[in-house]
């Protein structure tokens, strides 16, 4: 008998996925195009969702709760040299899914009522709400998974969704554009995770995690260390991909072609929050070579895309680069072992994001499509809802005390220092280095959007005129404005939303507050998340010295890493507290790590929680700061410093020129090589064949006169002789064709018979 | 009941000849009635199959015909050829878990072949009753398992292609019907020799003569010592497994003999492009998996890399040769170039998982890229061209038929959900897991992009955006501002009609549903598979030396 709680999750996967069966078939017939099914059913997972995390958070409240179950989907049956062999699909519940589930599905009915009111009036309003069901699937199917092999199906159908999301206005060529380039970015990524899966398939013959780390716990890895670093990194890819890591982040700013509400799901609850999830789902199998990849790959993406953020005038662009630079954090996070820190920040992050895009679209909705915030300003009065729950989440995404994002980002900072330290220093504190630099920004780029967008006289009477009316619309239709064809367009008094698109911003604000999560404003460490999500302990032995260490007692081998890393200061406390923590479950958080590497990183993320504090309230004021300096006392003038630093600026406002590059290498370059080797088929190829056909037409030319005149020649007396004979030997015929049939076998086979007769001699 | 589905196309094709030509719908209907009746002769098949049989070989001291199901085996042609001994040929069909699924497949296909044969107005009686002569031989090629008989339904095949194409085909149909047609005969001109070579060095063990039977061939314990193919003659058989396989090759289309491909679809007609890609192209490692291979296992396991790189050459050259394409038909025929190295890649393999994931993969290909031909028709049709260029916007006026196209497109280009993901990531799972075809596996995965980089590509261009200022429509307005397109002569429904949602719609279907569960076709094949793959084993060639 299946555990009810199964049962329930199997609900919450599939009705996103009868939502989406049901309104792609029948939206045209249905009243109001099917939304209230969509919401509906949606609405019924988000209960089933909550109802699970009833269960297991609240009743249970256990940080191992684990709930398992599978079947086999494929049978290979008796495979040789291997035995009877099965790929299994399975669920598997624990704490983090039951969180995630509701997570994503409160998201996701919450932008589908938004919605409503959103994307009322368009042509193809009941297909939106299908595709936001199928998102919403892939996304709790990579969520459930309990192997690797159904995580990437729907991890490609997190591709799919995305690729019709985005390119809901598929008649603009900039939306095609951005949808064809979302799907084939991640493709990338997702080869490499594809060639991780496929290596350790190939040492286990399965796909499931709790095997596959059975089995490296075991030992019984039979390639060298380095596969399992490179498995490990080339699954990080598929979230590179995913969670719009650099060197494949490009996509993800031009996914805003996407109608606003897409947008909110996808940079909040759905895709990139896959990235992530699926690092955490890895992270046990992560050597500490991987995990250095990981914390850098996080640190700079996080800080080159706050860099980005500063000069955009886009208000959804602004928010894509800040999603990106905090999803660098979340991976920055993982990275340096702060693996709850990071799942943390995935979710207060989804609140907070979720509600600056919804709030962004109800900017925008209320702006007649206007985008970019030089043309917005004193939206305060007229939007106090907005106002309100946008500054709430803004404050959070700043990582203001009080609120939830201050909690998350200030553990995964802590992480960081700790981590730059039990490295060994150097290098290695670039990446906290590079973290608080982006926060800094964040505050900066936040409270400059706030500004512009709330505050001062409204500005839309300065906007270029050539920027207005319809054609020109169309025109600047490279900036991603929603196409609804339902209004007019032109100077319109700016009103508060309905409540439909207003209610879900202020749920998403109320969960922005810090109390949602933790009693204690200024430490996540005592929330409920905390204690439930707890870094699981390596399977991997993960230095040298950890490797002797393993069979020494814990303190002693924190003394060995301690000894090795005694040129920063904080570790020299370690050996004695670190006993301590490891020992007594260091004030009552945290477990026990048996990996030397590990639970020295947990003690230094501990020891350092006070510093990052103070540092990143440090980087608040700081940022927030130069934004009051620059934007409310224009003691700076923002124009007249970005002429001083043009090309710094230009570089900042092209992003780097990451598109520019990629298209001149990697885009012609694939151009290029399909041209020539099209032309090597049709020329070289092809060409030969035709050169054979022709030297053989040629000869038969010749031949054919030959033929004519000499065989032929021949023939005709031949004939003349046979002619004669044949009238003598027309008495042994028969008249049976299977006689003549078997003759002309037999001739056939007799010719074969002595060539090759010959041959063997 | 195997010769049932082979002949009953023919018979068809006889009462064909006896109606008047004037009767086209009398013919087409007597046509898909054979079709339909073929259909359900292969679905009778598939419900009467016992899986957990494994076919391939004949077990040693168990039957002498294997364990294959459905067998008919009576003597055809005997005759005594004095001093080299007794000539048997038999009538010797059969099916395993290889087979069985061609079977399934080729019987899907004809029946969409014949729908979409409908609308051929020109000389409708010849035309069917030549489409009828290849659905025979077709069938045949999949059940025989007597070489010699093989190899008559083989060059059968070729006689009716060659006038489908050079007849009822576009403009250059004449260079590409003989390019195609020499092209594959060059290759069995080779079988032939090779088929008689083993027909001197192998005695099946129940008659103590020579035979054809391809059950017995597979087993090498019936191979004289000191004949042609025989132990001992290792170098022949090195000549022979290369000459058998160039001949196989041709036929999938293996790097550097595709050529012929691109053209023969580019002329033929959309009916013919189906069955030619649906099921001809899988004629070629069906030889490989059937003949080729289990023959020759030793030379397989030494020959194993080099199938696999021409496979990773087939999945990446014919990814970047699709993605320069003009022609929309041309795209479609590499990407079956392209598709067909995984086949090629996973056979390489030699383990279960790679060689269930090729023979799954020819399965699907069959069915993705018959819809993939199927709607690149219903274009030309309607347009009188395939530039991918000369179209733009479709989405917008024709959202069915952009629909299944999306199906389709995305089928192919290996997304999960759908079939032909299962077959790829199968092809990978078994090619990674051998040491010696893994570091192919890791350069084929860019197959993966490209294949996705020239199908958006295309889509994106075709379907997205907005209407091409020169194209191949015009563009009206009607009184509700609504924007429609009509095509200059086009009289029928602009979006899909009732017969092409008949050939999509169940296509569309299978391709789902296998591609979401698998096993009702996968668990035909395990058996088989697994048996093969002993057979190919190094430890199975140890016992015949």
């Amino acid at each position: 008998m299946m555990h009810s709680l199964i049962q329930l999750s199997i609900a919450v996967l599939l009705l996103p996925l009868l939502s989406f069966v049901v309104l792609i078939f029948f939206n045209r017939r249905l009243p109001r195009m099917g939304d209230f099914i969509g919401l509906g059913l949606v609405g019924t997972a988000f209960g089933c969702a909550l109802t699970i995390f009833w269960q297991v958070v609240v009743q249970h409240y256990d940080p191992a709760f684990r709930l398992a179950w599978d079947f086999t989907w494929l049978d290979f049956g008796n495979v040789p040299g291997v035995g009877p062999l099965q790929v299994k699909m399975g669920i598997v519940i624990d704490n983090l899914t039951a969180i995630m589930l509701a997570m994503v599905t409160l998201i996701s009915t919450l932008v589908h009522l938004y919605s409503t009111g959103y994307m009322h009036g368009d042509p193809k309003y009941g297909r939106f709400f299908a595709y936001l069901g199928i998102f919403t699937f892939s996304m709790i199917g990579i969520v459930l998974s309990d192997n690797l092999f159904s995580i990437y199906m729907f991890w490609e159908l997190v591709g799919l969704s995305s690729y019709l999301l985005i390119g809901f206005y598929f008649y603009k060529d900039s939306a095609a554009d951005a949808q064809k380039k979302a799907f084939l970015t991640n493709r990338v990524g997702d080869i490499g995770m594809w060639l991780g899966i496929l290596i350790l398939y190939s040492q286990y013959h399965t796909f499931g995690y709790q095997e596959i780390y059975e089995h490296i716990k075991n030992g019984d890895f039979h390639m060298s260390q380095a596969w399992l670093t490179a498995a490990g990194v080339l699954l990080f890819m598929g979230c590179v991909g995913k969670s719009a890591q650099f060197p494949l982040h490009v996509w993800l700013p031009d996914a805003m072609e996407g109608p606003t509400p897409v947008s909110a799901l996808i940079h909040a609850a759905t895709m990139v929050a896959a990235g992530v999830y699926f690092v955490a789902r890895i992270f046990v199998l992560l050597t500490p070579e991987a995990q250095q990849v990981i914390a850098f790959v996080g640190a700079f993406t996080a800080f080159m895309s706050a860099t980005i953020a500063i000069t955009q005038h886009d208000i959804k662009r602004v928010l894509a680069y800040s999603t990106v630079s905090q999803l660098g954090y979340m991976v920055l996070g993982m990275g340096v072992g702060s693996y709850s820190a990071a799942l943390f920040h995935l979710l207060t992050h989804a609140f907070f994001k979720a509600c600056l895009f919804l709030g962004s679209g109800a900017i925008i909705h209320a702006m007649h499509h206007e985008q970019d915030m030089r043309w917005m300003g004193g939206l305060y009065k007229k939007m106090p809802w907005t106002f309100v729950t946008f500054s709430i989440a803004t404050l959070a995404l700043a990582g203001l005390p009080l609120t939830s994002g201050f909690l998350s980002k200030d553990a995964i900072l802590a992480g960081a220092l700790g981590f730059a330290q039990v490295e060994g220093g150097g290098i290695y504190y670039l990446v906290p280095a590079l973290g608080f630099a982006a926060a800094v920004m964040t505050a900066f780029y936040m409270g400059r959007q706030v500004w512009l967008v709330f505050f001062g006289e409204s500005r839309t009477h300065l906007k270029p005129a050539e920027d207005h009316g319809h054609d020109a619309h169309a025109a600047h239709a490279s900036h991603g404005h929603d196409d609804h064809g339902h209004e007019d367009h032109g100077h319109h008094e700016v009103h508060e939303v309905p409540w439909n698109m207003r209610f879900p911003l202020v749920l998403l604000a109320t969960l922005s507050v810090f109390i949602v999560f933790s009693p204690d404003p200024l430490d996540g460490g005592k929330g409920w998340f905390m204690h439930l999500v707890q870094t699981p302990a390596t399977v991997v032995a993960s230095t040298e010295a950890a490797h002797e260490g393993a069979n020494l007692s814990v303190p002693e081998a924190g003394k060995l890493l301690a000894e090795a890393h005694t040129d920063t200061q904080h570790v020299e406390t370690a050996p004695a507290a670190h006993a301590e923590a490891a020992s007594t479950e260091g004030e009552g958080h945290g477990p026990v790590y048996a990996d030397p590497r590990q639970a020295e990183i947990a003690h230094m993320t501990h020891a350092n929680h006070w510093n990052a504090i103070k540092l990143s309230s440090l980087m608040l004021l700081a940022g927030i700061g130069m934004a009051f300096i620059v934007y409310v006392f224009r003691i700076i003038d923002p124009d007249k410093t970005a002429q001083n630093i043009r090309p710094l600026y230009l570089y900042s406002f092209n992003k780097w020129y990451w598109d520019e590059i990629y298209d001149a290498t990697i885009i012609k370059g694939s151009m290029l090589i399909s041209k020539i080797l099209a032309w090597f088929d049709a020329n070289i190829v092809d060409g030969i064949v035709n050169g054979v056909a022709t030297i053989f037409r040629k000869f038969a030319f010749f031949n054919g006169g030959v033929d004519k005149y000499v065989v032929d020649g021949m023939v005709n007396f031949t004939a003349f002789t046979v002619q004669t004979t044949g009238a003598v030997l027309r008495k042994i015929q028969t008249g049976k064709v299977q006689t003549y049939l078997v003759m002309v076998v037999v001739a056939v086979l007799g010719y074969f018979a002595f060539y090759i007769a010959q041959l063997i001699k | 009941m195997l010769s049932f589905i082979v002949f009953l196309p023919i018979i068809a094709g006889l009462v064909i000849l006896a109606v008047p030509a004037s009767q086209k719908q009398i013919i087409r209907i007597v046509s898909l009635v054979a079709a339909l009746a073929q259909g359900v002769l292969a679905v009778l098949i598939w419900r009467h199959y016992d899986p957990t049989m494994a076919g391939i070989v004949a077990a040693p001291g168990g039957s002498p015909v294997g364990s294959f199901q459905l067998i008919e085996r009576i003597p055809w042609i005997t005759l005594d050829l004095g001093s080299f001994g007794p000539l048997r040929i038999e009538y010797f069909l059969g099916v395993d878990g290889i087979s069985i699924t061609m079977v399934l497949l080729t019987a899907l296909i004809s029946i969409i072949g014949v729908l979409s044969s409908w609308p051929i107005q020109k000389q409708v009686k010849g035309y069917f009753i030549l489409y009828n002569l290849l659905s025979t031989a077709m069938m045949g090629c999949f059940v025989a398992l007597d070489f010699f008989l093989f190899y008559v339904f083989w060059e059968l095949m070729l006689l009716p292609m060659y006038f489908l194409i050079g007849i009822w085909g576009g403009p250059n149909r004449e260079y590409a019907a003989i390019k195609f047609f020499l092209y594959t005969l060059f290759g069995s001109v080779f079988m032939l020799l090779v088929m008689i070579g083993l027909y001197f060095s192998v005695i099946d063990p129940l008659t103590g003569s020579h035979t054809f039977s391809l059950v017995a061939m597979a087993d090498q314990a019936n191979y004289i010592k000191g004949t042609i193919l025989g132990p001992g003659s290792e170098q022949w058989r090195y000549i022979a497994f290369a000459v058998l396989f160039v001949g196989f090759a041709i036929k999938v289309p293996m790097f550097p003999f595709h050529t012929w491909l691109p053209d023969a679809h580019v002329e033929a007609p959309t009916p013919i492009s189906v069955i030619l890609a649906g099921v001809l192209l899988k004629l070629g490692t069906y030889g490989m998996m059937r003949i080729n291979f289990p023959l020759f296992p030793e030379v397989f396991q030494a020959g194993m890399y080099v199938i696999g790189v021409f496979g990773a050459i087939n999945i990446i050259y014919g990814a970047f040769c699709a993605l320069a394409q003009q022609d929309l038909k041309k795209m479609v025929a590499y990407s079956s170039i392209s598709h067909m190295g995984y086949v090629l890649l996973g056979l390489a393999a030699a383990n279960s998982e790679g060689m269930l994931g090729a023979l799954y993969q020819m399965f699907n290909h069959g069915t993705i890229t018959a819809m993939l031909f199927l709607l690149v028709g219903v274009i030309y049709d309607r347009a009188h061209s395939r530039q991918i260029d000369k179209f733009g916007g479709l989405a917008s006026y024709m959202p069915v038929y952009t629909g299944v196209v999306i199906v389709a497109w995305f089928a192919s280009l290996g997304l999960p959900g759908l079939s032909g993901f299962i077959s790829e990531a199968l092809v990978f799972v078994g090619s990674f897991r051998e040491p010696i075809t893994r570091p192919i596996a890791m350069v084929s995965v860019l197959g993966i992009v490209f294949g996705a980089a020239y199908l958006l590509w295309s889509l994106q261009r075709m379907f997205l955006g907005k209407r091409k200022p020169d194209a191949l429509y015009e563009l009206e307005v009607d009184g509700h501002g609504h924007e429609h397109i009509h095509f200059h002569d086009w009289k029928g429904k602009l979006d899909l009609d009732a017969r092409e949602l008949t050939m999509l719609v169940p296509l569309g279907i299978i391709v789902i549903a296998l591609g979401i569960y698998p096993m009702p076709v996968m668990g035909l094949l395990t058996t088989s598979i697994n048996k093969l793959v002993q057979v190919l084993a190094p430890v199975a060639m140890s016992a015949v030396h």
